[in-house]
């Protein structure tokens, strides 16, 4: 017996309804357009429409067969407010052709119930859930048909009515789903939703027919498993620049290394001989019995044509990238930088740790200003200092125990506060250093400043912040 | 000196550096932009493919300011053929410094390492890496096994090691006096800098430079300027240290300024 899946507004207005046997519709109304559903097509169709709506929100979960949830914790601000989001979202939907119903609610369970059940495009405040639903039919709880059809029968039309009843005889009579369901659309209870994710194609995975553990027997899963992954790269013509590793116990425990690279890259042997070393921190348990390789941030890399020359210039893909990659995956990637400048005058604000790979040459320091070769992390307290009137270079000094007469001297070179870093509050003429670069009759040459303006009242404090070569 | 006896020398001369190398290819010299200097060496320059040890005196044997800048200024040419690796102990080397001495410090890879072992480790694994063409490696010491295996490594690619011997704070002075294989080993002094006439403040950095022992060359004292410190000339291509005179034995330097030779 073939019924009505779906149908649309033309029909509804004839007065047909989903669930109708087909030879009653077509009694009703004799040319009527039928097709076959397709539940599958439309399970794409939703996927392909959740993709879209990543526009709206990075978190969008499907609830087949006809709805969607968009988390928009956090979002709504970039379209004005709420309204302004929803009506966005409505208008480019509707211009695709798509009837849709919208609600925004606390929880999924509300918005689920107001966007089938409530008027449209309705927006319940927050904490005013019940109030919203209380009105609201039986079916809009998520409920079994069967469930439903029994709480109608007991004469509960309404869901304020279930609201009032009490809790322990509404769970024997019908189980702990409807409770579930209920506080979860009021919030009383947590929902999860699976979010649908885009999924990352570069993935590798080899089960092992029995569990293995020893050392060596890791070392040649991760080769074999390396390989399987690099081959693929490498017929798309790709290379990965994370890669993540994963030995899944007996026990259900995953076990994970990851792996960054310089540069995009594909070759198995390479790539296979960076995890090894590390291959000591897994903890194989009772065993090991499926091995997981993911590749992340992949990109389209060339193969290098090797030149007639060759061993005339040299590639950074020759040795500098491997050597790149070997340093940071043992020493850590904090461990191995390049300096990078920042345009700003306050000493140590002026490097930054840059990426190892890509040299900006665009701008550097202005080699006009005198910096010092070492430079303290945090100053050290300079005593004794001797100078002739208060805004003269020092004369004498002592500094780690020892006294440098000072034989040249240049400065003050002033350098204020970045104020507009942080709370106007804590900005002070205190923060302000006049640095002064010394030289001592032995010629070691230093970089000290005093620490604020000049006070008759407060003893100056200097600081040596960094040494001249 | 004939022009052939010139020319019988160099060729007895070269034979005789092939015979010494174990016929590995040598990676040549670099001149230091002096005569004066270069003479002192066998080739006749800086012996590239080997590695070179500098050390401070005093307060510089901890803080290692000017044997860094010295070492660094004396590489700065090798670093148009490839990146230079700096791995440190303590991480306080001011790139912007060293830029403005005239290195150029975008070609500047810092590694800090975290103890001694693995600062020799990564500076052999840099040193027989093809690209890097200078590797600083800032260290308290290094014995003579450490010593081969450095030298094995700057073969492998032609690279030259620069060790600046730096003593952990608070720790013992390094000891140096003991065989190494480093092709020539550097003592480092700050020498007190000459004010251009007329101007106030301090001139281009200066230092004393010893060169103690150098395998097959001879033994040396120079007083150095850094040429293009503090000044947009960085790029004119001519070698960042200026030999201002050549020192006596244990001579200080004069207090008498010398006059500046163009």
């Amino acid at each position: 017996m073939r019924r009505i899946h779906d149908l649309d507004e033309a029909a509804l207005a004839l007065g047909l309804f989903a669930g109708q046997k087909v030879a009653d519709a077509m009694a009703l109304v004799p040319d009527l357009h039928l097709a076959d559903a397709e539940p599958e097509a439309d399970d794409r169709a939703l996927a392909a429409l959740v993709d879209w709506c990543v526009r709206f929100s990075p978190a969008v979960a499907p609830a087949p067969p006809d709805g969607l949830f968009l988390d928009i914790s956090g979002v709504d601000h970039l379209w004005g407010d709420e309204p302004g989001l929803m009506q966005d979202f409505g208008h480019r939907l509707k211009t695709n052709g798509l009837g849709v119903r919208l609600a925004i609610a606390d929880t999924p369970g509300a918005a689920w119930a107001l966007a089938r059940f409530g008027p449209d495009e309705v927006i319940a405040s927050p904490g005013e859930q019940a109030r919203a639903l209380a009105p609201l039919p039986p079916e809009s709880l998520r409920l079994d048909p069967a469930d439903t059809a029994q709480i109608r029968r007991l004469g509960i039309h309404r869901l304020d009515q279930i609201m009032d009843l009490p809790r322990a005889p509404l769970t024997r009579r019908f189980g702990i789903g409807v409770l579930t369901r209920l506080d979860q659309a009021l919030g009383r209870s947590r929902e999860a939703l699976t979010y649908r994710r885009p999924p990352s194609p570069w993935f590798a995975r080899l089960a092992l027919a029995e569990p293995v553990s020893t050392l060596s027997d890791l070392e040649r899963i991760t080769t074999d498993v390396t390989a399987r992954l690099c081959a693929r790269l490498e017929t798309s013509g790709q290379g990965a620049r994370r890669f993540e590793l994963t030995f899944h116990r007996v026990d259900g425990r995953p076990e994970s290394l990851s792996l960054g690279l310089a540069a995009a890259a594909r070759d198995p042997v390479r790539i296979a001989r960076l995890f090894h070393p590390r291959l000591e921190t897994i903890d194989p348990g009772f065993g090991i019995e499926v091995v997981t390789l993911r590749g992340e941030a992949v990109e389209t890399i060339t193969g290098r044509q090797i030149g007639l020359e060759a061993g005339r210039t040299h590639a950074p893909e020759d040795g500098l990238v491997p050597l790149l990659d070997r340093l940071t995956n043992r020493l850590g990637p904090e461990r191995v930088w390049r300096s990078t400048p920042v345009d700003s005058h306050v000493p140590e604000r002026s490097v930054r740790p840059g990426p190892v790979l890509s040299r900006t040459a665009t701008r550097s320091w202005d080699p006009l200003q005198p910096r010092p070769l070492r430079l303290f992390r945090s100053p050290e307290p300079v005593e004794g200092v001797i100078a002739l009137t208060p805004d003269d270079p020092p004369r004498q000094f002592r500094w780690r125990g020892q006294v440098h007469r000072v034989r040249h001297a240049e400065g003050p070179e002033r350098i204020g506060e970045e104020w507009w870093r942080g709370p106007i509050e804590t900005v002070s003429v205190s923060h302000v250093r006049d640095y002064y670069r010394l030289e001592d009759e032995a010629g070691a040459r230093f970089w000290i400043f005093r620490a604020g303006l000049y006070d008759p009242a407060v003893a100056a404090r200097w600081w040596m912040h960094g040494l001249f070569s | 000196m004939s022009g052939f006896r010139d020319g019988q020398m160099k060729a007895l001369r070269a034979k005789i550096s092939q015979m010494e190398s174990h016929g590995r290819n040598r990676a040549g010299v670099m001149s230091l932009g002096d005569a004066r200097l270069d003479d002192c060496f066998p080739g006749g320059g800086l012996p590239l493919g080997q590695w070179h040890a500098f050390t401070g005196e005093g307060m510089e044997a901890e803080t290692s300011a000017c044997p860094a800048a010295f070492a660094a200024l004396l590489a700065a040419p090798l670093t148009r053929r490839g990146e230079a690796v700096w791995i440190l102990r303590r991480d306080d080397l001011f790139a912007p410094g060293l830029a403005g001495l005239g290195f150029p410090a975008d070609r500047l890879i810092q590694v800090c390492a975290r103890d001694e072992a693995e600062a020799l480790a990564v500076a052999e694994d840099a040193l027989a890496t093809v690209g890097i063409s200078a590797v600083f490696i800032e260290v308290d010491a290094v014995d003579l096994v450490a010593g081969r295996r450095l030298q094995l490594a700057c073969e492998a690619r032609g690279s030259t090691g620069l060790v600046i011997h730096r003593k952990p704070w608070g720790g013992a002075s390094p000891a140096t006096g003991t065989g190494s294989a480093a092709a020539s080993r550097w003592r480092i002094r700050p020498a007190p800098s000459l004010p251009p006439p007329g101007e106030f403040g301090l001139g281009p950095p200066r230092w004393q430079a010893s060169l103690d022992r150098c395998r097959g060359g001879r033994p040396g004292t120079w007083l150095f300027e850094a040429d293009h410190a503090y000044s947009h000339e960085a790029q004119d291509g001519t070698h960042p240290l200026r030999l201002v005179a050549p020192l006596g034995a244990g001579e200080l330097v004069p207090a008498t300024p010398f006059q500046r030779s163009a």
